[in-house]
């Protein structure tokens, strides 16, 4: 018996919970947890043993399973998918582990339809990464968007919910329509829509530009991509916050996986123009991405934004990856794969636990305004610790998983640059480079704001007073990845052997160690990053430098300098917005706030004033893209309505020239 | 014999158009409806047996039934002709005539056999005319005539075609029409009360 096949049955079986009447229904969300915790546990081990080649269970192979009234379906599993189960598999444990205390609190709100429909959206998850065949990629893939639209639709009482959960409904069709129409590309142009026969498909040169162009456009808009990701900021702060943990952590990889899909198997990686493209969609999402979340004041749009951000980077390096390849640098685009897989796999843990993070924050204080917030380390110790593991992985630090994949992906722009043929495309690297490192850079800010104005300083508002560490099992679903993250940023070696088995080589130029990772360039050029060796590093300096202080006794006495005279209070230390004051002031030309200064009164010029400050960021995308598109559609619509008049002849009439129309084009056939 | 009937035919839908009366087109059709039982008669004779069953059907049906319930409804409507048409009855006569013109040349177009060449285009005739009418008259009872005479020309031409069509699908072709007129005379009666006409140019008030 195939381990995955007993996990889809537990998962099913969870699903079965939102059947239960309202009267059991903490005893349902409890059962419905475990099961999906379970289930999760035994995809990751699946998985996991596939990948690492251990043999003792096996993925389902390529195979038609026929249900009589639904048309046929087929489960494969590839190495490719094995990798992205891995990351399905370890943040489903970790999340339904935390969702088991987390949720709890949902009773009274429809708490077991909750339940059941976050078993279906993990089943749908891993369906989609097993599917062997267009239909039933399609299939779980649309079960996937409407499972997570009803869950993003959770707390409908909520007028903002109801808004945010359309638009990601609209906006999540628009993907799926862009995606089965690359399908029905395909599709045409092969035997059927087994993925194998995909991959022997016939599309000539121009209608193969077209379905790439659908399946970008889908996967684009499903993995949060500028300029479709304006969904994702408001999608997440209205779903309940391990929802927003598993689709920001496992659903984006998704349509990773899925993209990869379609380029690896059936359209190719050689044309020159879609890695372009590719690349530069990331670098501008990945830049403007965290530019955004720099600005928020929302936590979870925060997050949200540093996916968009993190999606970005991705497919910088899924871009990089595809631009070598069509270079005809085989062994180098292969780092560039490797750095996809492995900073999906580490983004996976890290989104997931921040996720988890700030839903344990909105609990105790009830709050996700970050203005708010403050001195929170001291109320949640546990909480605070493992944010702060998360903070220093999306900021890339050393010691945790998330700088792996931006230093693969930095060493993979710079390959691109050495290897570009054209003096063009060696300055566009140059340009995604000193992007690249402006992420970075702001990445960095942005969870110093984080950490700093959430957990530290002094408290902001009466919200904290009340704060309580969170529950048991959401602290060991936190802890859980934040033990992943420590320990693959420590031993990184087997999750980039893991990432480059899924590419299918074991040779390859990347490889890991206990030691770290090591790549190389040609047989003399070897590129290192080895945690194990910058922590004795670290840990040697840090001893040097304590070495002198250990004996002397240093005297130190605190006082109050330069306070004119008053003692310094809660009002005065940052605000979140104060912090971010600079950006918004060096990058005015892009984000364009508009703010606003109301004197209440004023007596002097210098004293006795209060006014009110006002400041917001225009959303540009939707002003300059989307407002447009949907002028466009309702004037066309209104065209339209000349043609529906309401009149009962008129619409005769319209049968009686399609009638005659058909026997004239009959005649003249 | 089938040349006179078809002749008949062409000359009972012509004389369609030109009616703005209600009683007398419902009469009209009636008997033209009588001349396509007729029809189906001669082909029911030809090859004998069941065939006769899609005749008695429609004499029952097209001529007595639906005219008799049009009938009855005309009994209860207060305006009983066409009164107010914004089109020209000659205009629908002069269509009807360009019809039968477009049903030869079609039918000359396609290349049928010339046993059947006049049936088929005056069925197509009688499709294209039936439409014609819905569209030009005001009143629901004028249109329904249209249809009946559409549906005439469907059922002339399905008849020829296939000469003599599965009995179970004749059935659903008259069930088809029996409930489809019900209904429209159910509507009409209600439009009737509601509105005190029945004329179908005020239904755009229901647009949105």
């Amino acid at each position: 018996m195939e381990l995955i096949f007993i996990a889809l049955g537990l998962y099913a079986l969870g699903t079965c919970s939102l059947l239960l009447p309202a009267r059991g229904e903490l005893l349902a969300h409890r059962a419905g947890t475990f099961l999906a915790a379970g289930a999760s546990f035994l995809v990751f081990l699946a998985a996991v043993d596939y990948l690492l080649g251990w043999g003792r269970f096996s993925l389902p192979q390529a195979g038609l399973i026929p249900f009589a009234s639904l048309g046929q379906f087929s489960l494969a599993a590839d190495l490719w998918s094995g990798f992205f189960l891995a990351l399905t598999g370890l943040s489903g444990t970790a999340v339904s582990i935390y969702a088991l205390g987390y949720a709890a609190h949902y009773q009274g709100q429809r708490l077991s339809l909750l339940t059941g429909l976050w078993n279906l959206f993990i089943l749908s998850m891993v369906l989609v990464l097993i599917a062997g065949d267009g239909f039933t990629f399609l299939v779980a893939w649309e079960v996937m968007a409407l499972a997570s639209f009803m869950l993003v639709y959770h707390e409908n009482e909520k007028k903002a919910t109801v808004q945010a959960a359309y638009q990601y409904m609209v906006m999540t069709h628009l993907g799926t329509a862009a995606i089965m129409a690359s399908f029905y590309l395909l599709g045409s142009a092969s035997e059927s829509l087994v993925f194998a026969d995909l991959a022997k498909n016939g599309l000539t040169e121009n209608l193969r530009h077209v379905a790439f162009a659908f399946a970008f456009i889908g996967f684009a808009l499903k993995s949060g991509l500028m300029p479709l990701h304006v969904w994702l900021p408001n999608a997440h702060p209205a779903a309940p916050s391990h929802v927003s943990a598993l689709m920001s952590g496992v659903m984006l990889k998704v349509a990773v996986y899925g993209f990869g899909r379609f380029v690896f198997q059936f359209l190719g990686a050689e044309v020159f123009a879609y890695g372009l493209v590719v690349m530069l969609v990331g670098l501008v999402s990945a830049f403007l991405g965290v530019l955004y979340a720099t600005m928020e004041k929302d936590i979870k749009r925060i997050l949200a934004y540093s996916s968009v951000e993190n999606m970005g980077i991705i497919f910088t390096a899924f871009g990089a990856g595809m631009l070598l390849f069509s270079l005809g640098q085989t062994m180098l685009s292969l780092v560039a794969f490797g750095a996809v897989l492995v900073h999906s796999f580490s983004h996976s843990i890290m989104k997931s636990l921040m996720f988890m993070s700030a839903g344990a924050v909105m609990h105790a204080t009830g709050t996700k305004n970050i203005e708010q917030l403050g001195a929170l380390l001291k109320k949640m110790p546990w909480t605070g610790a493992f944010t702060l593991v998360g903070c220093m992985a999306l900021s890339s630090l050393p010691f945790t998983s998330g700088i792996l994949g931006e230093w693969l992906t930095l060493q993979s722009l710079m390959s691109l640059a050495d290897s570009a043929g054209t003096q063009g495309l060696r300055l566009l690297v140059l340009v995604g480079f000193i992007l690249m490192g402006l992420t970075g850079a702001l990445a960095l800010g942005c969870f110093v704001r984080y950490f700093g104005v959430a957990f530290l300083g002094r408290r902001r508002s009466g919200a904290v007073l009340n704060a309580h560490e969170a529950t048991c099992s959401m602290k060991i679903g936190m802890g859980l990845e934040a033990a992943f993250i420590v320990f693959l940023g420590l031993f990184p070696g087997e999750l980039v052997s893991a990432a480059m088995h899924a590419l299918g080589t074991d040779f390859g130029s990347l490889r890991g160690s206990v030691w770290g990772v090591f790549w190389l360039r040609s047989m003399t050029d070897v590129a290192v990053y080895s945690p194990a060796l910058l922590l004795v590093l670290a840990v040697v300096l840090l001893a040097v430098l304590a070495l002198p202080l250990m004996g002397s006794k240093v005297f130190a006495q605190r006082d109050i300098t330069w306070n004119c005279g008053t003692l310094p209070t809660r009002r005065q230390q940052y605000t979140a917005t104060g912090l971010s004051k600079p950006l918004r002031r060096a990058f005015t030309s892009i984000l364009r706030p508009r703010r606003e200064r109301i004197f209440l009164t004023k007596e002097h010029a210098y004293f006795g004033r209060r006014l009110e400050y006002r400041l917001s960021l225009p959303e540009h995308f939707e002003r300059l893209l989307y407002q447009p598109a949907e002028h466009l559609l309702v004037r066309l619509a209104d065209g339209l309505r000349v043609v529906q008049q309401g009149s009962v002849r008129l619409y005769i009439g319209y049968t009686m020239l399609a009638m005659v129309l058909v026997l004239i084009w009959g005649w003249a056939k | 014999m089938m040349n006179e009937l078809v002749i008949f035919l062409i000359l009972a839908v012509l004389l369609q158009t030109r009616i703005m009366d209600l009683r007398r087109s419902v009469y009209c059709l009636a008997f033209q409806s009588g001349l396509l039982a007729c029809a189906c008669l001669i082909v029911g004779l030809v090859h004998g047996g069941v065939h006769l069953v899609p005749a008695l059907l429609t004499l029952l049906i097209k001529v007595v039934f639906i005219p008799g319930a049009i009938l009855r409804l005309i009994g209860k409507l207060t305006d009983e002709r066409e009164i107010v048409s914004d089109i020209n009855v000659n205009y629908s006569t002069l269509a009807a005539a360009f019809f039968l013109v477009v049903g030869y040349v079609l039918i000359d177009g396609i290349g049928a056999a010339p046993a059947s060449r006049d049936v088929i285009a005056a069925s197509i005739f009688m499709i294209l005319t039936g439409l014609s009418l819905m569209v030009m008259r005001k009143r629901a009872i004028m249109q329904m005539c249209g249809l009946i005479t559409m549906e005439n020309g469907i059922y002339l031409l399905g008849l020829f075609v296939t000469e003599g069509l599965p009995l179970i699908v004749e059935l659903g072709v008259f069930l088809d029409v029996l409930i489809a007129v019900v209904v429209l005379v159910i509507l009409t009666s209600r439009m009737s009360l509601s509105f005190m006409t029945t004329d179908t140019t005020v239904m755009k008030k229901l647009k949105g």
